[in-house]
């Protein structure tokens, strides 16, 4: 399987948000140029040259380096080789991202920008330790698209204990007046390591979750949305092609600290200690995956999505029929999968059940 | 051995009041062990009994004690310590001349004190009362020795100890000497042995504990069981000291082990009478019953796979233990497993425990059950020892169920709440003893079902854990029974269902569909629990639906830990029991045991 996609990780940010637990690092301007050296090296060591369809710089907040060191990153980067429609998405939040970094990212064809929104809710934003500038969202938008970026994503996380319901739609509706083409919308996880998680904040009742995500679904779909992915919101055109890259069970390269891949038969993880890597021992870990762990993957990902699995696809990758591998004709008979012949997917109004659903259809391996 | 050198007795006591210690150091002052080789409570040679403080199996142990001059040779019968066992201890008692009464300097007198005292008395014993742990910084001698005078004893007669540091002991022995008769029993008469308890080994078959009454038993005798009728040859015979010795033959009056080629335990009855087949004694000794399961419940093993290996264990268990009964049992719910019948409530645990422990066998185990007698309308009578065997009611003419006359010591305060719970377990009032100012006997007849509910539990919580607490079976009764279901999505799922009284069905099971509630966790869809005697819904209420799913939320790329998560899910499904179309922990079964009202 040749390798389309490639994600970049910059680990540094100025606040730490209360809920993440990704890694990332305080951003200090002794560690960055380091890192920036260190990156370099680990791209040309694994990067074998293949033409990408999507590049994704994501963090920690890329947007936070500074408007030369960005400029350093995008160097970089220029040994990857695009093709002519390459996706390349940057991460960003509002209160690191300037016009003028804007118009660096512009200059070495970023062409889709994911902005950490979250929330519009003082109290919130407090709780999640995050700043934020209505008014600068819209100016930073318009901004985007003055300069020929349309492809914009806004991330949403919702259910906080004490969140309401019309909390959660007055955040889409400010969303829905950005126009913009993609919604990303997480329901909260207490993590553990995330200050929330030591804090002991309790997790909202699964039934307020429920009639939330169901607001965002319909308020969504009543705007033009399609709900392509458990969590992903986007217009007709507007689907992020690096993410379907992981959903469909893709190969990619994964660099920076933390960053993980799929390259052929392995799946690996690298160092979350900067030290580590900046001493260049980048890889944590390493998962070869046999046969069954990769029809298991593909299974996982490919049901987050509208599209589901393709038995055609299936069978091709794999050598063996879907149905020889699985017995799911329970699930089929009590609506949780659909199997239209061709493809075999979770339907819209059950993919909040996907765990449960994914658990059956795993444990009705045959062979396994 | 000169038969007026030889004390048979045991010691009784309530449990934890220092039983096994004080034979331990019995046995280190007779000389019979080292101080070195003394494993704390060298009695009780099963781990879980070591654990939970309790004797199951009996031992008994011959020891060499010399007092002004001459040989004595004591023969210590160790009697199990819970009132499950009454019957095999009133065997080991019959085994006796003496019994040692150990009372507990700071705790007193207790329940089990006073039924043990009886069940001495009843078998004409000489009874020596002993304060034990007089060490403890709390303990009160005044106290403990006025409780002795209230219940019919001499105060200068009680022996203060210390089994902890020997204080006491040496007084003890000369006691022991000087007030317990020596057994008496012509060694010419005909053979009479009684049987006090068995043990079943792999190379000799059934070791019998016997006691010999009357006449001589040697190796290479022909012996036959006067209720079973079996005969055997008696292939070897020996002693304990705690170390086995072989020896010839054994007297009236002395105590040992026999082995005769004896294959199944069941064919030796603890109580039963041994005599020799060519001069057999005309009667048998008195006092013999048979032993019979009074709780039932079904051992399921978790994973299916496992059910020839539940097999094996419950099998290998029978061996030792003739009171132990196992059919194999279907339940729609459960799938393979066994309708097991125990003595009691503890009995029943130690099991389940031992089949956990030492086979690695995970159960589900199903609300215990008692013996239920039923009278069908044609007449016929049947005993219904699970719910699922409930006739139906149309065919029943009147059902009748086991009860208990309790004995609960307790210290006057908690008179009320006692009375309270008694009268809220369908029980009778008997009458009251006061033993003095602050200690009361109270005796109540309960149907034997509310004690295997959760009366125990009960007791302990209403009286801060101060109550004692002792029964015995008086007979059936008859009761308006009805069996209650529990309905999962409307399917019945047979291993939760319950035999009831009719006017305690409704309060039953509204606490049952709410614990289960709460113990099932959210399904795919939404589930109804119900409970229902016959298709008449008494309780219902409904688990949600679930609604949320961490995996849906995951974020970003880091796909490997999505498949952790799911792994992780899977691994917590192993622990469900697929039940229809709905998932049950295993806590569920015990739910309708555990449930707690108030």
């Amino acid at each position: 399987m040749s390798v389309k996609s490639f994600y970049v990780h910059i680990p540094f940010c100025k606040k730490i948000c209360s809920y993440c637990d990704f890694c990332k690092l305080f951003y200090s301007t002794g560690y960055v140029l380091d890192y920036l050296n260190c990156l370099e090296d680990e791209i040309l060591n694994c990067y074998q040259g293949e033409e990408l369809d999507t590049i994704y710089i994501g963090g920690g907040t890329p947007s936070c380096l500074s408007d030369s060191e960005l400029e350093k990153l995008f160097s970089i980067l220029s040994c990857l080789k695009k093709s002519h429609d390459c996706e390349v998405t940057i991460e960003a939040n509002f209160d690191s991202l300037t016009k003028s970094k804007l118009d660096i990212c512009k200059k070495f064809g970023v062409n889709r920008i994911s902005f950490g929104l979250e929330t519009t809710h003082p109290w919130i934003l407090k709780k999640m330790n995050r700043d934020l500038d209505l008014d600068y969202v819209k100016e930073i938008i318009s901004y985007c698209k003055s300069i020929g970026i349309f492809n914009i994503n806004v991330d949403l996380m919702y259910a906080f204990v004490g969140e309401s319901v019309k909390e959660v739609e007055e955040d889409i509706d400010f969303i829905l007046s950005l126009d913009v083409n993609h919604v990303s919308c997480y329901s909260l996880i207490l993590e553990e390591n995330t200050k929330l998680y030591i804090d002991n904040e309790k997790e909202i009742s699964e039934d307020v979750d429920f009639s939330m995500y169901e607001v965002i679904k319909k308020k969504l779909a009543d705007s033009g949305f399609c709900h392509y992915e458990i969590s992903n919101f986007g217009k007709d055109g507007y689907f992020s092609k690096h993410n379907l890259c992981y959903w469909k069970n893709d190969c990619y390269y994964g660099v920076g600290l933390g960053a993980s891949g799929y390259l052929g038969d392995v799946r690996y993880q690298n160092t979350r200690s900067i030290q580590h890597y900046l001493q260049k021992k980048y890889r944590l870990e390493e998962e070869k995956l046999d046969l069954y762990d990769k029809m298991e993957y593909e299974v996982i990902l490919n049901l987050r999505t509208k599209y589901g699995i393709s038995k055609k696809k299936f069978k091709k990758r794999y050598g063996k029929n879907f149905e020889e591998v699985y017995s799911y004709h329970d699930l089929v008979r009590d609506g949780y999968l659909v199997d239209d012949g061709e493809y075999v997917v979770i339907p819209d109004g059950f993919w909040y059940l996907s765990n449960e659903i994914l658990v059956k259809l795993l444990e009705g391996v045959i062979n396994g | 051995m000169r038969q007026k050198n030889i004390r048979n007795f045991c010691i009784i006591a309530h449990i934890d009041h220092g039983k096994s210690t004080l034979a331990d150091r019995i046995l280190e002052m007779t000389g019979s062990i080292s101080k070195r080789e003394l494993k704390s409570q060298m009695l009780d040679s099963m781990d879980i009994e070591r654990e939970r403080g309790i004797t199951i199996k009996l031992n008994a142990v011959q020891l060499t004690y010399q007092y002004e001059g001459e040989e004595y040779y004591f023969h210590l019968i160790d009697t199990p310590g819970h009132v499950d066992f009454s019957y095999e201890v009133s065997r080991s008692l019959a085994a006796c001349e003496g019994a040692l009464l150990v009372v507990d300097a700071a705790q007193g007198v207790e329940a089990q004190t006073l039924a043990n005292l009886y069940l001495a008395l009843d078998n004409n014993l000489e009874v020596i009362p002993v304060v034990n742990k007089i060490d403890l910084p709390n303990a009160d001698l005044d106290k403990v020795s006025e409780e002795l005078e209230n219940i019919g004893f001499n105060r200068e007669n009680i022996i203060f100890t210390s089994a902890k540091t020997g204080q006491g002991i040496d007084t003890l022995l000369e006691a022991i000497i000087k007030k317990i008769p020596a057994p008496k029993g012509g060694v010419d008469e005909p053979l009479k042995a009684l049987i006090f308890d068995s043990l079943f080994d792999a190379y000799r078959g059934v070791i019998v504990s016997i006691r010999v009454v009357s006449g001589k038993v040697k190796v290479g005798d022909i012996i036959r069981m006067m209720e079973t009728g079996a005969s055997y040859e008696v292939v070897g015979l020996s002693i304990n000291t705690p170390k086995e010795e072989k020896v010839q033959s054994l007297k009236a009056g002395e105590v040992g082990y026999l082995y005769a080629s004896i294959k199944s335990i069941s064919d030796v009855l603890v109580g039963d009478t041994i005599t020799l087949d060519n001069r057999p004694a005309d009667k048998a000794l008195p006092g013999y019953k048979p032993m019979k399961p009074m709780v039932y419940s079904g051992l399921y093993p978790i994973e299916s796979s496992k059910f020839e290996d539940l097999r094996e264990g419950l099998d290998k268990l029978k061996l030792n233990d003739a009171s132990l009964t196992a059919e194999p049992e279907t339940s729609k719910a459960l799938g393979f497993g066994f309708r097991c019948g125990f003595l009691g409530l503890l009995h029943m645990e130690v099991i389940e425990e031992r089949i956990e422990r030492e086979f690695g066998i995970d159960l589900i185990a199903t609300s215990p059950s008692v013996v239920y007698e039923v009278v069908l309308t044609d007449g016929s009578k049947i005993m219904v020892d699970s719910p699922t065997k409930m006739p139906k009611r149309e065919l029943i003419s009147k059902t009748l169920e086991p009860y208990v006359k309790t004995s609960i010591f307790t210290p006057s305060d908690y008179i009320g709440p006692i009375m309270e719970l008694c009268q809220d377990k369908r029980g009778n009032f008997v009458n009251m003893e006061y033993l003095d100012q602050s200690r009361v006997m109270i005796h109540y007849e309960l149907p034997l079902s509310e004690i295997v509910y959760d009366f125990f539990d009960k007791l302990k919580s209403y009286t801060k854990g101060y109550a004692s607490f002792d029964y015995e079976l008086i007979g059936y009764r008859e009761s308006n029974l009805v069996k209650m279901d529990i309905l999962l999505n409307g399917d019945i799922v047979d291993a939760l269902s319950v035999i009831v009284h009719k006017d305690f069905a409704y309060k039953r099971g509204k606490i049952v569909v709410e614990k289960l509630k709460e113990i099932i966790p959210r399904q795919m869809f939404e589930v109804p629990i119900q409970a229902a005697i016959g298709t008449h819904v008494i309780a219902r209420t409904d688990i949600k639906a679930l609604r949320k799913n961490v995996l849906a939320k995951c974020y970003g790329g880091d796909v490997t830990r999505k498949k952790k998560l799911l792994e992780k899910q899977k691994e917590g499904k192993k622990r469900m029991k697929q039940i229809g179309s709905v998932e049950v922990p295993q806590e569920a079964f015990l739910s309708i045991l555990s449930t707690t009202e108030k």
